[in-house]
């Protein structure tokens, strides 16, 4: 029952918050986004699942009840977590709860609405991660998108609406393809219900029956590509990735903290537990397995490049994000324990990490009202501690030991070096792996300008230091991405349990 | 003894403590511990390096020690065949000797640093210290790791602190530039590196120093065919392995500044000079050698691997060895000699001189630690003028720096018995019968060797009587400032060993005598018997030959490098050693210009970062907005745009509908009769 309530109390909370008056809304809205903090920490405490919930495996907090039959098919509230959805739970709750902080500052207009959104925006994201009925995940998986649309339209920058159509409809179009492939194989399918797990024991029992003239290979084969350009336009994946910058850019701090913290990895949450999970047959084709080492090896390099361009420091990040999750896919595809789990960890890495890097930008946004690297030099002088912070994370973000993000690229680039799935693996990895040279480079040449020399500012306004408020999240992620980077077991440990059935069926070694 | 071993990991926690308290300090803003936080860091080296001290006796008396510490991660990891990410420490001779090294240094450039950096009236000092102990506690981590990874996991850290350290006055251009590059170009070297690492845990599945099971026994087992190994890519096993150790040099090559990654290292003089001798002295620098040193058993398989290694060594050494010629600035000059200096380690370990290149990386620690701390005294007493050329004179009103100062100027230039002459000598020598022992590429890497000696003196020389020597040149110069005990106490200190620490090895005098008197050999020779340097001696592909006689053979390299660097001294004396010396340099012309220049290394490695990559970069950013995105923005307008077509077909007029109606039922009629019935 955990699992209900901590979903129902968001939800309740989101309303609580949209009808509280606007002066107490931020605070409203963080002390109840403590509860499913305190929640999800509590089932992480209890948590006693062990294998894959699609696989057979135990799953933990589950709850399984017949909702409606539409035709033919049986609808389930059917919930549970195991060892890769638990920690994208804890990452999504205490996220919410940190972006509400951050916002405290830079939003000053329809306070109880924008945190409403937050925190049903928080609700569905949990259902995301924890619903194991197709139906189900469905219905969250599109309703996250609304609040991320009024998130951007309504309190983003000056164009603001063109971001939130194209993020919406762009994502939306991914959500209708990938849909229709995941059909074309329920349909062909001898089950009686969307639950996710029953799917998949009878997909890789080899149960898909033939459909108007495709044989089942071809089949699923279809499905694949369907499923892959849905989820990666999500992800997003180079070439479905320039939504993002756009949504970056407009988006309000604390909602780009949300966007590249948790949204991001629904897209590679679903490629895990659809494409990579149900369909490992058509995965590790040669050719298949290729294309997509291909386009995790281009998101890498490509989308570092394309930050190295930029002169706004939230499209950096915001690109950097594209040549991160490029490492997330080229783990997916290795099919190796340390591959997929690297990619899982990954997946919650990434979240603090690019979840720090926007909020520090976001403070010296709030104080220096411009993000152009040209317009700012030496902040260090005057926010020493959050520039300390920020030169922290951004080092995180180049992979730099005992930080999150090493322990996930390390764990990636061991996993796919020995790959036996990817042909010429050691090549594919070995060119991804350039990328923790050229992020450094980015990286060091924006501080290097923004934070460091002679105090300077185009803007005029006033510098003065960041208020407790905005800098205690930042420290909050720091300290979470060390300890994570220190102990990585810390959730390492339930993700490759997890991942061991995913792995077995290819017979994938290390 | 046991007991002693199990803090092994105090000696690199206790420096990590002092930074954390400066952390505190720093972040508190406040002035809460006097000195600005240098006490913790001077107490926690002290305590590192008696414990080091401690280690060593215990090492000495042949207890060696080799344990993980802790399991760091996929431990768990079902079907990863027992590939365990650890943390650990490997106590042996040369894990201890550097341990040594690392500690005295890091206790005296603390030292020094009150002087330096407190008595000037620094702002910013917890930061600084903050980064002293992380620094120090980084390399330390590094010199004591058990196994490849760990040992790339400090080497990062190591990198970091550098930007930090040489960043450390962030208001003024120059230091984050430095610091950018600085991190930046060893992160290219560390690329190949980190692929080396990953390349190392899949070929062998562990990335151990020592032991049974560590991967330079499992690749020579796997050369005589006694254990399987994965290669990749089809290469077979021993040119895999060179590829790999090749990879794993990259990063050698970055941190210990060899060409062509050398460039940063004289930018990152922009540091507080402290902080120079500390990265070339003990750490940062240090480290790329002391991992060959390491694994070295990995490399001694592969010929290659060791051929490369002498030759990017030797020619190291003499190019920027060249680039030292011309230098104005006291530390400029310093900063070339050291990539030299580390260029003679290389080529002594690509040469088999395993032991040579660990004396001299022992005996060099000392005496650039020394040079640097003197540059540091003249630097506190010209008030930050680094120019040699505003100097002179100093000889007599800073007799304290001027003699240790000098001591190191011998020991780098390799003028006997100074520390410097034994171990050049040693790896000279041995490059030398090696090279002859049927190995011509060898030879190169020794004339380039060789050619480096007069270089070496000739610039060390100018420095020295440029900068002492002669009449003042400034005013500045005739009334230096004058420095404290706490400068001078560590300038004594390292005088005495760059004077003096030659006895540990004096290889030489063992060969014409026959007195074991070659004691860093014998440390080196003893502990895990696949980490002695005998057993080097017997997987390496190297044989030895002599001129004449093994005596004669060292009589004849040792005065040929001893006259060398006689004859580089006598001429910068006669050039420089007068009370107004001229720019003799200047004659040189446009060759002054290319040494002063650096080769252009610099411009060469700037136009590919700004005329390359940032247009390539830009290019793919004009790409990605007008052709993806432009296909993006494309699609919608295209729906749009037949929207707003197909619209017009909505009149509202009743009458057009009922006409279309009538026109489509027709059309359907007609098309029915023609096909007979339905279509399926």
């Amino acid at each position: 029952m955990i699992l209900e309530a901590l979903i129902g109390v968001t939800f309740l909370a989101a309303l609580i918050v949209m009808l509280s008056p606007d002066e107490y809304a931020g605070r409203l809205a963080f002390a109840l986004s403590l509860l499913p903090v305190v929640g999800s920490l509590y089932m992480w405490a209890g948590f006693d699942a062990g294998g894959n919930a699609l696989m057979a495996g135990s799953i933990a907090y589950r709850t399984q009840i017949d909702w409606l039959v539409a035709g033919g098919y049986r609808l389930q509230w059917f919930v549970g977590v195991d060892g890769i959805s638990l920690p994208l739970v804890v990452l999504s709750t205490v996220l919410t709860t940190l972006a509400i902080l951050s916002a405290w500052t830079p939003i000053d207009t329809r306070q109880s609405q924008f945190y409403g959104l937050m925190l049903f925006m928080e609700a569905n994201l949990l259902g995301v991660f924890t619903a194991l009925d197709f139906f189900l995940w469905f219905v969250f998986w599109e309703a996250v998108l609304v609040p991320m649309y009024f998130l951007i339209g309504v309190w983003g920058g000056p164009r603001r609406k063109y971001a939130a159509i194209k993020f919406f409809v762009y994502t939306n179009i991914a959500s209708l393809v990938m849909f229709i492939g995941f059909m074309s194989l329920v349909f062909n399918l001898p089950v009686d219900s969307f639950g996710l797990p029953a799917i998949t024991g009878s997909l890789q029992a080899g149960e898909l029956s033939r459909f108007v003239g495709l044989d089942p290979a071809a089949l699923k084969l279809a499905a694949f590509a369907a499923m892959f350009v849905g989820f990666a336009v999500k992800v997003p994946v180079v070439p479905f990735h320039t939504w993002l910058p756009d949504a970056h850019v407009e988006a309000p701090t604390p909602v780009s903290v949300m966007l590249a913290g948790v949204l991001l990895k629904m897209g590679t949450y679903a490629l895990l537990r659809y494409n990579f999970t149900m369909l490992p047959d058509v995965a590790t084709r040669p050719l298949v397995a290729t294309v997509i080492a291909a386009v995790a090896v281009v998101s890498v390099i490509y989308g570092a490049m394309l930050a190295l361009a930029q002169r706004d420091l939230k499209r950096i990040v915001a690109y950097s994000s594209v040549s991160s999750m490029g490492y997330v896919i080229l783990g997916l595809i290795a099919y190796t324990g340390l591959g997929i789990g690297g990619a899982t960890f990954q997946m919650v890495a990434h979240g603090l990490i690019s979840g720090l890097m926007f909020m520090a930008v976001g403070v010296i946004y709030n104080v220096t009202h411009t993000r152009m690297v040209g317009d700012m030099s030496g902040m260090a002088d005057r926010m020493p501690i959050t520039v300390g912070i920020l030169v922290a994370g951004a080092f995180g973000y180049m992979g730099l030991p005992l930080m999150a993000g090493f322990a996930a690229e390390y764990f990636i680039f061991q996993g796919a070096f020995a790959s036996t799935v990817i042909p010429s693996a050691p090549l594919f990895t070995a060119a991804s792996m350039f990328g923790i040279v050229i992020v450094a480079g980015y990286l060091l040449l924006a501080m290097q300008r923004t934070l460091f020399g002679e105090f300077r500012l185009e803007t005029d306004y006033e510098v003065r230091r960041a208020h407790f408020h905005d800098v205690a999240p930042l420290a909050v992620l720091l300290l979470c991405t060390i300890a994570l980077g220190v102990a990585p077991d810390i959730f390492f440990t339930m993700m490759a349990d997890a991942i061991e059935p995913v792995v077995a069926v290819v017979g994938g070694g290390a | 003894m046991a007991g002693l071993f199990d803090y092994t990991p105090a000696v690199v926690l206790l420096p990590f403590l002092s930074f954390l308290i400066a952390v505190g300090v720093a972040i508190s803003g406040r002035d809460l511990l006097p000195k600005g936080g240098a006490v913790p860091g001077i107490a926690a080296t002290a305590g590192s390096f008696l414990l080091s001290v401690a280690l060593a006796v215990a090492v000495a008396g042949g207890e060696v020690y080799n344990e993980t510490v802790y399991a760091w991660a996929g431990g768990a990891v079902p079907g990863t065949e027992g590939l365990e990410l650890t943390f650990g420490v490997l106590i042996d001779p040369l894990s201890a000797l550097m341990l040594v090294i690392v500690t005295l240094v890091a206790l005296l450039v603390h030292v020094f640093s009150l002087g330096y950096m407190n008595d000037e009236g620094e702002t910013g000092l917890p930061r600084y210290y903050a980064g002293l102990g992380l620094f120090t506690a980084s390399m330390l981590g590094f010199v004591v790791a058990d196994n490849l990874l760990m040992a790339f996991v400090f080497f990062e850290l190591v990198g970091l602190c550098s930007y930090l350290l040489i960043g450390f006055h962030f208001r003024e251009p120059g230091p984050p530039s430095a610091a950018k590059k600085a991190f930046l170009v060893t992160r290219f070297g560390d690329y190949f590196f980190l692929v080396g690492v990953v390349a190392v845990l899949a070929t062998f599945g562990t990335g151990q120093f020592a032991g049974p099971e560590s991967f330079p026994v499992f690749a020579e087992e796997a050369l005589h065919g006694e254990h399987a190994v994965n290669t990749f890519l089809g290469l077979g096993e021993e040119t895999w392995f060179t590829v790999v150790g090749l990879l794993v040099l990259g990063g050698v090559i970055g941190k210990s500044a060899q060409f062509p990654l050398q460039t940063w290292l004289p930018d990152a003089m922009e540091g507080p000079t402290p902080v120079s001798a500390l990265i070339h002295a003990a750490t940062m620098v240090a480290a790329g050698v002391y991992l060959v040193a390491r694994m070295y058993g990995f490399y001694a398989v592969s010929p290659t691997a060791l051929g490369v290694i002498a030759l990017v060594g030797g020619f190291t050494a003499l190019f920027a060895g060249t680039m030292g010629i011309v230098k104005r600035e006291l530390k400029q000059v310093l900063a070339y000699s050291t990539i030299s200096q580390y260029g003679y380690m290389m080529l002594a370990l690509g040469a088999g001189g395993y032991v040579a290149a660990t004396f001299h990386l022992l005996t060099h620690a000392f005496f650039k630690a020394l040079l640097f701390l003197g540059a540091g005294s003249v630097i506190i007493a010209m008030h930050h003028n680094e120019n040699m050329w505003d100097m002179g004179g100093l000889k007599g009103r800073m007799p304290v720096t001027y003699y240790s100062f000098l001591a190191g100027s011998l020991a780098l230039a390799g003028i006997f018995p100074f520390a410097g002459f034994w171990s050049k000598d040693e790896i000279l020598y041995e490059t030398l019968v090696h090279g002859l022992g049927g190995q011509p590429l060898l030879l190169v890497g020794y004339v380039f060797g060789l050619l480096a000696v007069p270089v070496t003196a000739f610039y060390t020389f100018r420095m020295v009587f440029l900068t002492f020597h002669g009449d003042a040149r400034t005013e500045q110069a005739s009334s230096p400032e004058p420095v404290g005990w706490n400068v001078k106490g560590p300038l004594a200190v390292l005088g005495v060993l760059a004077a003096g620490a030659g006895v540990v090895n004096l290889a030489p005098v063992r060969v014409l005598t026959g007195a074991h008197v070659d004691f860093l050999h014998g440390w080196l020779d003893a502990g895990f018997a696949e980490l002695t340097v005998h057993h080097y001696e017997e997987i390496d592909p190297y044989s030895s030959a002599y001129i004449g006689g093994e005596a004669t053979t060292v009589l004849v390299g040792a005065a040929v490098s001893l006259g060398l660097a006689l004859l580089g001294l006598a001429l910068a004396y006669k050039l420089y050693a007068v009370p107004t010396p001229t720019e003799h340099t200047a004659k040189l012309g446009s060759v002054r210009d290319l040494l002063y220049d650096n080769y252009y290394q610099d411009e060469y490695q700037v136009f590919l970062a700004r005329r390359v990559v940032l247009p390539l970069a830009r290019a793919a950013d004009t790409f990605d907005r007008s052709v993806v995105d432009g296909a993006v923005d494309a699609t919608s307008s295209v729906s749009l745009f037949s929207g707003s077509r197909i619209r017009r077909i909505q009149t509202g007029v009743v009458s057009n509908y009922a006409a279309l109606l009538t026109l489509g039922l027709t059309v359907l009629l007609v098309l029915f009769g023609v096909l007979g019935g339905w279509l399926l």
